[in-house]
C-alpha cells in the first residue's frame, strides 16, 4: 500500500470536466449569458433614458454594475444538479456514505469541488468581463488601485458567497432536502447582494438590514468598489466586513461539519 | 498489514420517534413526540481470518448493513468493539479508510458526468497511489472485468453490470487488505454476476484481500464463502461453515427408494428417519444431528433393503436458509 500524503486536488476538476463532457449544457449557459447581458444593459439604459445621476450613480456606472453583477452569478451558478453530485442528492441516494469513506476529510473535497467551480466559472466570467469591455457594455475601472482593490474584494466576496452556500449544503444532513432553502437562498442572495439592482436604489432601513447579512459583501461590496460609488479610499472597512464575515463563516461552518459528520456516524449515512 | 477483522459484542440502538396514526396522533406525535429505542444489532462477535471470505447472511433488516456500517467507520456502536486490520473504524476513520474498500450495492462512488477513467484518476489522487502502481493494477483489474471497452464512457451512460464492475475496481484501486461488499450483485444479469464472482475469488485467492460480503444470492455464497455468519434481528445465530448450516436447519436431502417387497418391514439405520411410506416407496430423510450424508445414507439404505429405483433430492443452500431464516424467527 502507498504511503503518499493524499491531495486530492484533483476532484476540483469535477466541475470543470463534467461541463466540458456536456457540450448542450455549455450552449445553453452561453446564450443565457448573453440574453441576461443584452437585457440588463438595455433595461438600465432605458432607466437612465430620462435622468442623469440617481442614487449617486451615473449611467455608466449603473450599466456597469448590472452587467457585471450578471457575470458575478455566472461563477457558482453551475448546474450540479444534473451531474448528482449535491449534498442533497448525496443524502437523497445515500451515496453521502462515500465522502466519508475515504481518507480525505469531506470538508476537504468539498472546498476543493468549490475552488474547482468557481475557477471555472471565474474564466466563463472574465471572457464575458473582455467582451463586453470591448463592446462598451462596462467601464473599464477608474485606476490601477482600484482595479487591485476591486480583485482583492472579489476574491473575498467568494470566498465569503463559498461559505453560504455551505450552510445551506449542510442543512441537508439534517433536513435531508434543501430545495426550500435554496429558492430562498437565491432570492436572498440576488436582492441582497444587489445582482436585482444595486443597494444603492433601496431604502435606508433596507441597506441597514443588509449590513447585518453576508450577502452584500458577496457582490455589492465590490462592485460598488469597481465602479467607484465606494472611493477606494473608503474599501478598508469593506475589505475588513468581508473579511470578518469570512472567519465568521468558517467557524460556523467549521462547526457544522463537525455536527453533520456526528449525525452521519449515528445515523449511518 | 493483517487484514483480519475482529468484532466483539458489538451492538447498535437506535432511537425513532414513534408515528401515530390519524391526524389527532400525528398531532401528538408532533406535541409530544414518544421515543423507542430499536436495537438493530445485538452482542454480534465473530472474526474474519486474513485472506478470508466470509458471508454475512441474514433475511431483509436483519442487522447486516448496519454491521457493516459500523466496521466501515461510517457509524459508531453503542457498545462492544471493532477492529478492522488492527484499527478501530470509528475512532481512526480516515486511517481505516486506507486500509478498506467498499461497494454498497447499487449506490455508486463514481461522478455521474465523468468518463469511469476520469474517477479513477481522482480517486487514484485521493489516496495518494503513485501513478505506475494505478496503471499496472488498473491493467490487471481490466483483464477479470473487461473494463476498457466503457471506461471512457461516462458513468451516467453505463449500464448497471458496467457501473457495478467500475464500482468493484474503484474499491480496490488503493490496493485495501480488507474489502467490504454489501449485496454488490444484486440486479445484475447472470453473466455479469459470474464475471464479478471471479474476479472476488481472485482477489482473495491470489491478492490475499479479507472480504465481507452481504448478498441474497445463495449461488454467490455458494461459488465464494466457505464460512458464513448468520444474523437476524441484529443477533448472531450462527458462525460456521456452509456444511455446518446444512446440517443444522432443516432436511437438507431426501432419499426415495422403490422397494422390491411393498410389504417389508422398515428400521431406518441410525441417523437416518423414515419420512412417508406410499406403497412400495419409501422416502427417508436425516435424523437429528449425526445424520449421514446423503451418500453414506444412500449406501445404508441398498444394503439393507431391495430396491428396484432409488432418487435423490438434495435441499439446496436457498431451502437451507429459509429453513435457517424460519427457524432463527421463530427462535
Amino acid at each position: 500500500m502507498s504511503a503518499t500524503v493524499p491531495g486530492g486536488w484533483r476532484a476540483a476538476r469535477v466541475t470543470p470536466l463534467g461541463e466540458l463532457h456536456t457540450p448542450p449544457r455549455m450552449t445553453a449557459a452561453l446564450l443565457r449569458l448573453v440574453v441576461q447581458v443584452v437585457l440588463v444593459a438595455s433595461l438600465w439604459r432605458g432607466l437612465y433614458a430620462t435622468t442623469g445621476t440617481t442614487a449617486g450613480l451615473t449611467r455608466d456606472q449603473a450599466v456597469t454594475y448590472a452587467v457585471l453583477a450578471v457575470l458575478a452569478t455566472r461563477i457558482r451558478a453551475l448546474d450540479q444538479y444534473s451531474g448528482r453530485d449535491t449534498v442533497q442528492q448525496h443524502m437523497h441516494f445515500g451515496t453521502i456514505v462515500y465522502w466519508y469513506l475515504r481518507p480525505l476529510p469531506p470538508q476537504r473535497y468539498y472546498a476543493l469541488r468549490a475552488l474547482g467551480e468557481q475557477l471555472y466559472g471565474f474564466v466563463w466570467a472574465l471572457t464575458g468581463y473582455a467582451v463586453c469591455l470591448a463592446v462598451g457594455f462596462v467601464q473599464p475601472p477608474g485606476s490601477a488601485v482600484a482595479a487591485a482593490v476591486f480583485g482583492l474584494s472579489v476574491l473575498l466576496g467568494q470566498w465569503v458567497l463559498y461559505y453560504v452556500m455551505l450552510v445551506i449544503d449542510q442543512l441537508c444532513f439534517w433536513t435531508l432536502r434543501n430545495g426550500a432553502a435554496i429558492l430562498i437562498l437565491v432570492f436572498a442572495q440576488n436582492l441582497l447582494s444587489g445582482v436585482y439592482a444595486p443597494l444603492w436604489f433601496f431604502p435606508d432601513w433596507f441597506i441597514t438590514l443588509s449590513r447585518f447579512l453576508p450577502f452584500q459583501a458577496t457582490l455589492s461590496v465590490p462592485l460598488s468598489l469597481y465602479v467607484g460609488r465606494i472611493p477606494v479610499s473608503q474599501a478598508g472597512p469593506q475589505l475588513a466586513l468581508q473579511a470578518a464575515w469570512v472567519v465568521a463563516l468558517a467557524l460556523f461552518t467549521r462547526l457544522l461539519w463537525r455536527r453533520a459528520a456526528q449525525r452521519v456516524i449515528s445515523q449511518g449515512g | 498489514m493483517s487484514g483480519s477483522i475482529q468484532v466483539r459484542g458489538l451492538s447498535r440502538t437506535f432511537h425513532t420517534t414513534v408515528r401515530r396514526p390519524g391526524f389527532a396522533g400525528a398531532l401528538k406525535s408532533l406535541v409530544k413526540p414518544e421515543r423507542v429505542a430499536k436495537e438493530a444489532v445485538c452482542d454480534v462477535t465473530f472474526e474474519v481470518a486474513p485472506g478470508e471470505l466470509l458471508a454475512l447472511l441474514g433475511p431483509n433488516g436483519a442487522g447486516k448493513s448496519t454491521t457493516i456500517k459500523m466496521l466501515t467507520g461510517i457509524l459508531t456502536p453503542t457498545s462492544g468493539e471493532a477492529r478492522v486490520a488492527g484499527v478501530v473504524p470509528y475512532r481512526e476513520r480516515e486511517r481505516n479508510a486506507r486500509n478498506i474498500g467498499a461497494v454498497f450495492g447499487q449506490r455508486t462512488q463514481l461522478w455521474w458526468d465523468l468518463p469511469v477513467r476520469e474517477s479513477f484518476a481522482i480517486l487514484r489522487d485521493i489516496y495518494g497511489v503513485p501513478e505506475r502502481e494505478h496503471r499496472v493494477r488498473l491493467g490487471e483489474f481490466d483483464e477479470l472485468l473487461a473494463l476498457s471497452s466503457f471506461w471512457d464512457t461516462r458513468v451516467r451512460h453505463l449500464s448497471l453490470g458496467q457501473r457495478v464492475r467500475c464500482d468493484l475496481a474503484a474499491a480496490l484501486l488503493h490496493d485495501p487488505p480488507v474489502v467490504f461488499l454489501d449485496e454488490p450483485t444484486i440486479g445484475m444479469d447472470v453473466v455479469v454476476k459470474e464475471q464479478v464472482r471471479g474476479f472476488l475469488k481472485h482477489q482473495v485467492e491470489e491478492r490475499g484481500r479479507t472480504v465481507l460480503l452481504t448478498t441474497h444470492d445463495m449461488t454467490e455464497v455458494e461459488r465464494l464463502a466457505e464460512r458464513v455468519v448468520l444474523i437476524n434481528h441484529g443477533r448472531l445465530v450462527l458462525d460456521g461453515t456452509l456444511d455446518e448450516i446444512r446440517r443444522r436447519f432443516g432436511s437438507t436431502w431426501q432419499v426415495r427408494a422403490t422397494l422390491a417387497d411393498p410389504q417389508a418391514a422398515i428400521a431406518p439405520p441410525p441417523g437416518i428417519a423414515l419420512l412417508r411410506r406410499e406403497g412400495p416407496q419409501v422416502v427417508f430423510g436425516p435424523d437429528g444431528p449425526g445424520a449421514p450424508t446423503v451418500h453414506q445414507a444412500l449406501k445404508q439404505v441398498v444394503e439393507r433393503y431391495e430396491v428396484t429405483d432409488l432418487a435423490i433430492d438434495e435441499a439446496d443452500l436457498e431451502d437451507v436458509m429459509r429453513a435457517a431464516y424460519v427457524q432463527a424467527e421463530a427462535a
